[in-house]
């Protein structure tokens, strides 16, 4: 496996998943390093949605393995991801519907918040100090992103736009060194799309970036490098010009007969 | 501008203070039980101005909880001893149910799960009282009224980890076989239990010997064995709205929020959805314990058939008509409860029915019952979340 720079972040190691007899996945392996974005595509069906699921412990895998080098850990549960510095947003902007965007942003922090239940019951000065101190910042991540102003608002009634950036801001609370984007430029404009892709492009400079999207006028400017899945296997890998040349993978969104 | 606001609210405070005293001498006739009153009303004038102050509530949120919580305990301290004994068992009978309702507010409305089985958690709690004071009378009760906790935190683990599993309708399933398994597993204990016939505190719960001390024994009802139960029942929900307070307003209240909203959304922000879920279930398991713990103190008794499958689906009533994931709500629920056993006793003296009949026993489903379906077809959010949404409406105007 090529890294381009730095650390290796996530690993699939000749990853199958069968539901039954439908092969999803089929010996998929790729990598992700910090400080690169990959993107993963390929036509409906692929199994992009379950190469995604597989590397954050929602789908166990029929067999290979899934590896976090820089954790030093394998096969995780989707609960410890947060605790290994991998962040996901989920399809749609997959918000928390009853409370406001303060809290989900809050709730991002959630391993960085102190205190167990026994804090919480006595509300011991250390847990209210890190409410304080979780507050503050989910405050500044949402000035960072410049979405501030609907702090207190409920998600359904911000701009999709808007919301999107909510969940990326929840992402990055808990200080990811890896973070999965699944679908970011589903439904943007082309105004949000740029801004987006502006943002993501920032992230590299302190984590690994893997993303999975259709938007090819989003993602090729975008990626250091691409993986390229059709019918459950990986077909191309390589840089964003490299791919374009490729004649599988041409042949796979175009239904090339061969 | 808000010094001159903050002299205001003090010599209002005051005035009230004064006001309150006199009428509280005037009211007891000794001296001594309006010394009593008089430092209630010190203590109120006192809280409620701290609470006054939006900066006060902002920056020492916990201290404001615990003020709150005192000032309720305060008020309804006071006005105990105003109410006939009657009003008071009644109040103090609600009181404990709000405990209840508490708990199962933290299940149902923050971690998003249901319970059928809080009535048979409440009677883990309630034999668990009745138990040990038959073979240790000498312990005190506030040992006894956490031994009680402990044994509905156990019982409420023992079902949480299956519940894990479980959802919606299911679980809801299993809550109800435990609910309707109480019983029968009770008189296989029938030696600890009584069976069928329950069991009688060794003696009735009195106020020990420095309050009576203080009161003079026939000098004020203070002293009653009725008014005590009720302060003990009211102090105890005190206690318990503050804890609950702080559990709602802290990162393990919003963990459980973030469950019931979107678990895989939860999980990434690293929450275990069984720990979650198990957390809620003792929590709520506890406070239902304590609930008839202190039913069983206020009762003398305990007899199984209180604490059948009726009572957990009375339970869920209240907490939907209060107000679910609300403290308002419970405490709500707990008053119309309490209300409910008044207005029954209303109406049956009222019609000539006989109390222990079988018209007068289905009164409380009809009440309840009743006011459920009021409920949700005209607020759904419970009578709280009605009250609140007004409240803001009318600001807004």
């Amino acid at each position: 496996m090529e890294s381009a720079s730095g650390s290796s972040l996530l690993e699939l190691d000749r990853v199958s998943v069968h539901f039954g007899g439908l092969h999803a996945l089929r010996d998929v392996s790729f990598s992700v390093a910090s400080g690169e974005i990959v993107g993963l595509i390929g036509p409906n069906g692929a199994g992009k949605t379950t190469a995604f699921n597989v590397a954050c412990g929602f789908v166990r895998p029929s067999s290979g393995h899934v590896h976090y080098p820089a954790a030093g850990r394998s096969n995780v549960r989707p609960s410890e991801l947060a605790r290994i510095g991998v962040a996901r947003t989920l399809q749609g902007v997959g918000l928390f519907p009853h409370c406001t965007v303060l809290e989900n942003v809050m709730a991002g922090g959630h391993i960085r918040a102190g205190g167990d239940f026994v804090t919480s019951l006595f509300a011991l000065p250390r847990g209210v100090r890190s409410e304080r101190g979780l507050r503050t910042s989910a405050m500044a991540m949402l000035e960072r992103l410049g979405v501030a102003n609907v702090a207190t608002q409920m998600p359904s009634a911000i701009p999709y736009g808007v919301a999107k950036k909510v969940s990326v801001a929840r992402a990055l609370m808990s200080e990811p060194s890896l973070l999965l984007l699944d679908e970011p430029a589903s439904g943007l404009d082309e105004a949000e799309l740029e801004e987006f892709a502006a943002l993501i492009s920032e992230l590299r400079s302190s984590m690994g970036v893997l993303l999975v999207e259709h938007d090819m006028e989003f993602v090729m400017p975008l990626v250091d490098r691409l993986v390229v899945l059709s019918f459950g296997e990986v077909i191309a890998t390589g840089s964003p010009s490299e791919i374009r040349a490729h004649e599988a993978v041409i042949a796979a969104y175009l239904g090339v007969d061969e | 501008m808000r010094g001159v606001r903050s002299n205001q609210r003090i010599v209002a405070g005051t005035a009230l203070g004064v006001a309150a005293v006199l009428a509280s001498i005037l009211g007891v006739g000794t001296a001594r039980a309006a010394t009593a009153f008089s430092i209630a009303s010190v203590a109120f004038v006192a809280g409620a101005t701290l609470l006054a102050s939006r900066e006060f509530r902002h920056n020492h949120p916990v201290a404001a909880r615990a003020a709150i919580s005192v000032l309720a305990v305060d008020v309804s301290l006071v006005l105990t001893a105003f109410f006939s004994a009657t009003v008071d068992d009644n109040l103090a009978i609600g009181a404990a149910m709000s405990i209840v309702l508490l708990g199962l507010s933290f299940l149902t409305g923050s971690s998003g799960q249901i319970s059928l089985g809080n009535g048979a958690f409440m009677g883990v709690g309630a034999f668990t009282v009745a138990v040990w004071a038959n073979h240790h009378p000498t312990t005190p009760i506030a040992v006894v009224l956490v031994l009680a906790v402990v044994a509905g935190a156990l019982v409420g683990l023992l079902l949480g980890l299956p519940a894990t599993r479980l959802r919606g309708p299911y679980l809801a399933g299993m809550t109800l076989a435990f609910a309707v398994a109480f019983g029968a597993v009770l008189n296989l204990f029938g030696t600890w239990t009584g069976g069928d016939s329950g069991l009688q505190l060794p003696a009735a719960v009195n106020a020990p010997a420095w309050v009576l001390h203080f009161f003079k024994p026939g000098t004020s009802s203070l002293t009653t064995n009725s008014v005590w139960l009720v302060d003990i029942t009211i102090v105890t929900a005190g206690i318990a709205l503050f804890f609950m307070a702080n559990l709602f307003a802290s990162r393990t209240g919003r963990a459980m929020r973030l469950v019931r909203d979107n678990d895989v959304a939860a999980e990434l922000v690293g929450i275990s959805l069984p720990r979650a879920r198990v957390i809620a279930f003792i929590v709520s398991a506890a406070y239902a314990a304590l609930g008839g713990g202190l039913w069983t103190l206020i009762n003398n008794a305990v007899t199984p058939s209180t604490y059948g499958f009726a009572l957990s689906v009375t339970i869920l009533s209240l907490v939907v008509i209060g107000g679910i994931g609300t403290i308002p709500g419970a405490l709500i629920g707990g008053l119309i409860y309490a209300f409910a056993a008044n207005v029954i006793a209303w109406f049956t003296a009222h019609t000539g029915l006989n109390p222990q009949g079988n018209v007068a026993s289905q009164l409380n489903g009809i009440i309840f019952g009743g006011l459920l379906v009021l409920t949700i077809l005209f607020a759904p959010t419970g009578i709280a979340g009605f009250v609140r949404r007004r409240w803001a409406a009318w600001r807004a105007r």
